[in-house]
């Protein structure tokens, strides 16, 4: 009865007798849902955790992959300048072949010039020998 | 030849060195666009930041001339560098600016001190030439044109400029209204030129990748293959022996006929400047990419009969005996300088010493201190050496003992090659520069000038000497090429009348005698020919063909040079650098031994085993320049000249010596002397005779009337002259004498009769003198 008039009032008792404003189910509820809650907002701290974790995963492997990309661009270009830079070597090699076949040129002129000495020389030796 | 390069392993400078210059052997500045002037010491290869110049971009550097005006001074003060900004500065060598001075509208590309340092030319991109003066005084504007001059150069004297116009060369004296010389030159832009002092030749180079050695009337001597790149740099060597060649990755070593020593390929981007070492054994390179790049000319090589010497690093020396295949090293405290191998001995100059080897002991050299380092001459003859450095021209026995310093007035020796000196025994010859027409004769072994003391001064002007370098001293002779080609000889004694100066070639592009005999060998147009007997100009210039040996020479294709004639055997250097070597008979020197020791039954009996018309034409002019008219006319007989023979042997039968004399020198058409020798020996009437029977009838009628003896005989001859062919007396002096003469013949012949006994009682009542000269009956 006076709990009635006391719930009319808003005024309420629980299980330990103390007066309380809110209902006790009403109460309950309010305690489970704070619990709930509580609850979800630590898993939701640990997902972000997780996504957070997961982020930086991935940025690191778009920083690897962005690595790897400008390495493999910059393969690429080597390989296309190295032709050129073998095209220039070749071309140095080449000029250096010139020179050296300008100089055996000029080796094999003097070359021929002694041989003709000596068959000169050789020819006044028989001559020689022969008139005596 | 060849070139050692080194680079340092990373870059002094940041960015592109623009230009580099020596001060010493051993010390080198480099500017380049980082602002930074740089000082190489090569000695402790270190290297040293000098100044920092805000603001300026360098283009050219150029060091103040050493030498000025005799003085020397051992260190390069100051330089001149030009920059982009349109200026010039004038900065000392502690990297102080003393002066900067805005001279051309845009970047002034290059600036040459001329020679003696008066005077300072500068080019811009605004087609301008200024000369400046030691201070940096405006004192012209030479030239104004509407293209940029990329670079200049002066001419040896220092009286023209060489400026590049696009693709044209132009030469520019000084002298206002002066003839300008102008040429196309490169199928490209001209990048750089050079004019060397010594040898007169212009090198230049362009973007039509080529470069080219011109002389200095602007005659293609050479033009290289195109290259990869166009060539950005081209720079003699101060003894203008060499010249390298700077292009991208390209360092190019080569001889100053244009063919190329040696290539190398360095990584150096473009080279956009290269600078001779003062004593021409290194060169610098200001590189495109920061670098300077420094190679040393190493494997030069000197051969002499068996032995091959070649310098295979900088103080070392490899000696092979190629008879035995022995090998000795020759190792030096120093750098060697210049070298040199004839008459048994090398000769070495190091930047301080001088050492002489015989090739009979390469173990224990002759060492002796020089002067001043930088030897730039080493000549050869049999019993001294000379050396030329830039102080002076020393004499050197082999001994290592100074004979003498010959020194003329206006003498200035850095520019003395082998061409303008030569050395025999005992005369030393030198080509003057400031005229060249004449020649400067000395006494090698005191030093003193020749004779008179008068040089030898010829028509136009002298190219190339050379003397002989046996024989006696007397007979010693000069044999020279001038401007024209034509080659000429006389003698170097010069006593009381002028000695004749005859042409004996034409077209004659080099020329060199013989090490052991007086034998000339020289290139005429296409062929190769060998004066076996120069001299026979002087006895019998008609025999001079017949004792000539002539070769083709078209295979040796343009401008060969003679490198040397040693013993038999000639060695010429094509224009493409190859060595030719030929064999000339080696009768004629043989001959030539037995003359020079008399022994003319030897001589006749090889002239007879070798049958050829060249050595008894040869032997004939020897035995005729000797007096010795037996062999002479066994010799002329042998040609066939019997107009010759019949002459010798009327020479023969001739009554006294003295006339007999006249009659061998008249022989070698030495009329002058002759007469004079028989009006010494009181022979009046032979003189007279002589110049009767040479028509030199006023002559004739000058002595008879001098001496009043025979007047009547010329009359009489005369007379008979005119008679002969019909003509009437018109000579003044004969009309007078004529007058109220009768000749009469019978008188004159007897009159004549007389003055031959007298003649003969007088040569039988002297007794024969034992002389040099003798006349074989």
């Amino acid at each position: 009865m006076a709990r009635e008039l006391l719930g009319g009032a808003g005024l309420y008792f629980d299980e330990l007798n103390k007066l309380r404003v809110l209902e006790p189910g009403v109460a309950q509820q309010t305690a489970e849902l704070r619990e709930e809650c509580k609850a979800f907002v630590d898993k939701i701290a640990e997902f972000q955790k997780i996504v957070g974790s997961l982020i930086e995963l991935v940025d690191q492997l778009a920083k690897a992959a962005e690595s790897e990309k400008m390495k493999a661009i910059g393969a690429r270009n080597l390989l296309k300048s190295i032709a050129k830079q073998r095209e220039a070597q070749q071309q140095q090699l080449q000029a250096l072949i010139t020179e050296k076949k300008m100089q055996l040129e000029r080796y094999r002129v003097e070359y021929e010039t002694l041989c003709k000495i000596e068959a000169d020389q050789n020819e006044f030796i028989d001559q020689f020998i022969f008139q005596k | 030849m060849r070139l050692k390069t080194s680079l340092s392993k990373e870059p002094k400078h940041k960015e592109l060195v623009s230009c580099v210059g020596w001060t010493t052997a051993d010390e080198l500045y480099s500017c380049s666009d980082d602002h930074q002037i740089m000082k190489w010491n090569l000695l402790t290869s270190e290297t040293t930041p000098v100044a920092k110049l805000p603001d300026i971009y360098p283009i050219d550097f150029h060091w103040f001339p050493r030498s000025v005006g005799g003085k020397k001074q051992t260190h390069a003060e100051n330089f001149v560098l030009t920059s982009s900004d349109g200026k010039f500065h004038l900065i000392s060598k502690m990297g102080r600016v003393e002066k900067s001075i805005e001279a051309h509208c845009g970047a002034v590309l290059a600036g040459r001190w001329n020679y003696e340092g008066t005077a300072l030319v500068t080019v811009g991109e605004d087609g301008q030439i200024k000369i400046w003066s030691k201070s940096g005084m405006l004192r012209s504007t030479l030239v104004q044109q509407g293209t940029p001059v990329y670079s200049v150069a002066w001419s040896p004297d220092s009286g023209k400029v060489l400026y590049t116009s696009g693709k044209q060369l132009i030469i520019k004296p000084l002298q206002p209204n002066a003839k300008v010389l102008q040429w196309k030159a490169h199928d490209g832009v001209i990048l750089k030129v050079d004019w060397n002092s010594v040898n007169d030749l212009i090198l230049s180079a362009g973007e039509d990748c080529k470069y080219k050695v011109w002389d200095s009337y602007g005659r293609l001597l050479y033009s290289s293959q195109p290259h990869e790149y166009p060539i950005t740099s081209v720079a003699w060597a101060l003894d203008g022996e060499l010249f390298a060649v700077g292009s991208f990755h390209t360092l190019r070593l080569c001889d100053k006929t244009g063919w190329s020593y040696a290539l190398e390929k360095p990584n150096t981007g473009s080279i956009f400047n290269i600078a001779w070492s003062i004593d021409g054994t290194q060169i610098a390179g200001a590189c495109g990419n920061g670098h300077v790049i420094f190679a040393h000319v190493v494997e030069q090589r000197w051969e002499w009969k068996n032995f091959e010497i070649t310098l295979t690093k900088r103080r070392t020396m490899e000696v092979r005996n190629v008879i035995n295949d022995a090998m000795d090293l020759l190792e030096f405290r120093d750098r060697v300088i210049k070298a040199s191998l004839n008459y048994g001995h090398l000769v070495v100059s190091t930047s301080l010493q001088c050492y002489v080897f015989s090739t009979k002991n390469w173990n224990t050299p002759l060492i002796f201190d020089l002067k001043e380092g930088t030897v730039s001459l080493i000549l050869q003859a049999e019993r001294h050496f000379l050396l030329i450095d830039g102080g002076g021209i020393y004499i050197y026995s082999y001994d290592g003992r100074l004979i003498s310093s010959p020194k003329f007035p206006g003498m200035r020796t850095d520019i003395l090659n082998a061409q303008s000196v030569s050395l025999s025994n005992d005369t030393l010859v030198i080509r003057d520069k400031a005229d060249e027409k004449v020649i400067y004769l000395f006494e090698a072994l005191t030093g003193k000038p020749l004779g008179d003391g008068k040089p030898l001064t010829h028509k136009t002007e002298i190219v190339e000497i050379a003397l002989d370098q046996k024989g006696l001293t007397n007979e010693r002779k000069i044999a020279f090429i001038d401007k024209n080609r034509d080659l000429y000889i006389t003698s170097v004694k010069r006593f009381g009348k002028e000695q004749k100066i005859i042409k004996i070639g034409t077209m004659v592009h080099t020329l060199a005698w013989n090490d052991a005999a007086n034998i000339l060998c020289g290139l005429q147009d296409t062929r190769f020919t060998v004066w076996y007997y120069p001299n026979t100009v002087y006895v019998d210039k008609d025999l001079l063909p017949k004792t000539l040996c002539e070769k083709d020479a078209s295979e040796f294709s343009k401008n060969p040079q003679i490198v040397r004639f040693v013993g038999n055997q000639v060695t010429i250097r094509r224009a493409d650098g190859s060595l030719i070597h030929l064999s000339v008979s080696p009768y004629p020197a043989i001959l030539h031994e037995y003359i020079s020791s008399s022994k003319w039954a030897d001589a006749v009996r090889l002239c007879r085993f070798v049958k050829d018309q060249t050595m008894w034409a040869c032997l004939a002019a020897m035995a005729v320049a000797n007096k010795d008219m037996t062999t002479a006319e066994i010799a002329y007989a042998a040609i066939g000249e019997i107009d010759k023979v019949q002459y010798i042997n009327s020479i023969k039968d001739l009554p006294s010596k003295e006339s007999r004399m006249a009659h061998i020198l008249m022989f070698s058409g030495n009329i002058q002397d002759a007469e004079t020798l028989l009006l010494q020996a009181g022979l009046i009437y032979q003189a007279i005779q002589v110049n009767i029977n040479l028509y030199n009838w006023n002559r004739a009628l000058e002595l008879a009337v001098k001496h009043k003896t025979h007047v009547d005989t010329v009359l009489a001859y005369r007379q008979k002259f005119l008679e002969d062919f019909g003509k009437k007396e018109t000579n003044k002096q004969f009309l007078q004498y004529a007058e109220g003469l009768e000749v009469d013949w019978d008188k004159i012949k007897a009159k004549i009769e007389m003055e031959i006994a007298k003649e003969r009682e007088r040569a039988a009542s002297t007794p024969p003198v034992r002389t040099s000269v003798t006349v074989q009956h």
